[in-house]
């Protein structure tokens, strides 16, 4: 399993970790809207793929836009996704 | 130059004595954001904590945000194209959130062709590196954090540019246009009433209109709403071990500081201690800009 850490300003019911299957990295967060329908809108384009204007890091590390659809999410791992303007 | 809305002279700026401060938000401050009919956790705001002393040198800087007019100039001078312009997009709110829309960017704000009438209102859809680049060409600098809220707050604690009493009349807020807002819900039906009548266009105004009433203690316009505002400072947290949200801990050392809020949100974001951050790498809006400083 995976966990993928959203901001508190996002959080339906004050939950900001869910825990999902690994995978590749687009695949993780698919699956995750899907299980979580409440953050479906933030997180998919119309068509149910990912948004690329957020960001996501595995860990601490940076996955740029164009490299998520084939980066794999080891399990245990954390994902913390950050929209492009954060806090407030 | 030009006059905008006959305000006074856009570029003005206002002298700043150098001065140390306690920076960020007094333990009250938390206290009392949890018992108001707001949405978010006290955590959310825990990066305002705690205080720290900051000097600042004496500086001057923009009475008010870049407009749309001084950004023109800039653009006919250099012919500086934005990052939204390059990438043939820009970020505005759409139906139910954030979308990345063709064709919108500074002179273009809703991407459906040059909008009229925005020439004296603060430019939107500038990145930090395109607000950093006018800076540069006017030969200033963007502020540092602390500069920005110093010259928001004075020396002395306030919760708004004026003062700790919430006036509705004096920024240009999401309740400046709707009144009394209490949850997103709420704001999500008001922009949706905006967004239908005239598609996704900044509800910014002319810089300046809400002052004097709306300035600061030093006297600058619009340092809450109107536009978000980039700083030079790197996000960092004011100490390591406060309490915060996880996703703002990722955005240390990586997001460059956003102060003032915008037209878009509550009177909660618009404080002088309210921090934002944003993604530098390109990233802009439909209600962010900036406004210059400069060494005194």
């Amino acid at each position: 399993m995976v966990t993928i850490v959203l901001s508190s300003a996002w959080a339906q019911g004050g939950q900001t970790r869910f825990e999902v299957g690994e995978g590749l990295l687009n695949e993780v967060l698919k699956e995750f809207a899907v299980s979580q329908p409440a953050y479906r809108h933030r997180l998919l384009d119309g068509d149910g793929e990912p948004l690329g204007y957020f960001n996501v890091y595995l860990g601490d590390e940076f996955v740029p836009r164009g490299h998520r659809a084939d980066a794999p999410v080891r399990p245990g791992t954390t994902v913390t996704i950050v929209p492009p303007l954060a806090g407030g | 130059m030009s006059y905008g809305s006959g305000v006074g002279w856009m570029g003005e700026m206002v002298c700043v004595p150098g001065g140390t401060f306690p920076m960020g938000s007094p333990p009250w401050v938390l206290a009392w954001l949890e018992r108001e009919s707001q949405p978010f956790p006290g955590e959310w705001f825990g990066d305002e904590t705690p205080q720290r002393t900051r000097t600042v040198r004496p500086y001057r800087i923009d009475r008010y945000p870049v407009t749309v007019d001084e950004f023109a100039e800039f653009v006919r001078d250099t012919g500086y194209r934005t990052g939204a312009e390059r990438a043939g997009r820009g970020m505005v709110y759409g139906s139910g959130y954030w979308e990345e829309r063709a064709g919108a960017c500074w002179h273009s704000p809703a991407g459906e062709g040059r909008a009229e009438g925005y020439g004296d209102h603060p430019v939107v859809h500038v990145s930090f590196e395109d607000a950093q680049s006018y800076a540069t060409w006017a030969g200033k600098r963007l502020p540092t954090e602390a500069e920005w809220e110093f010259a928001a707050r004075g020396p002395v604690f306030r919760l708004w540019p004026w003062g700790d009493d919430w006036r509705r009349e004096n920024a240009n807020t999401a309740e400046y246009h709707a009144g009394r807002l209490h949850s997103p819900g709420e704001w999500r039906r008001w922009w949706e009433s905006v967004r239908s009548r005239s598609g996704p266009l900044p509800q910014t105004t002319a810089v300046g209109a809400f002052g004097p009433e709306g300035d600061s203690y030093f006297g600058c316009s619009d340092m809450a709403g109107n536009v978000y505002e980039w700083n030079s400072t790197v996000a960092h947290l004011y100490d390591e071990e406060v309490e915060c949200d996880a996703t703002l801990r990722m955005v240390v050392g990586r997001y460059r500081v956003i102060r003032g809020g915008s037209w878009m949100n509550f009177r909660y974001q618009v404080r002088c201690s309210e921090r934002m951050y944003g993604d530098p790498d390109g990233w802009s809006n439909f209600a962010t800009g900036f406004r210059c400083a400069v060494d005194a």
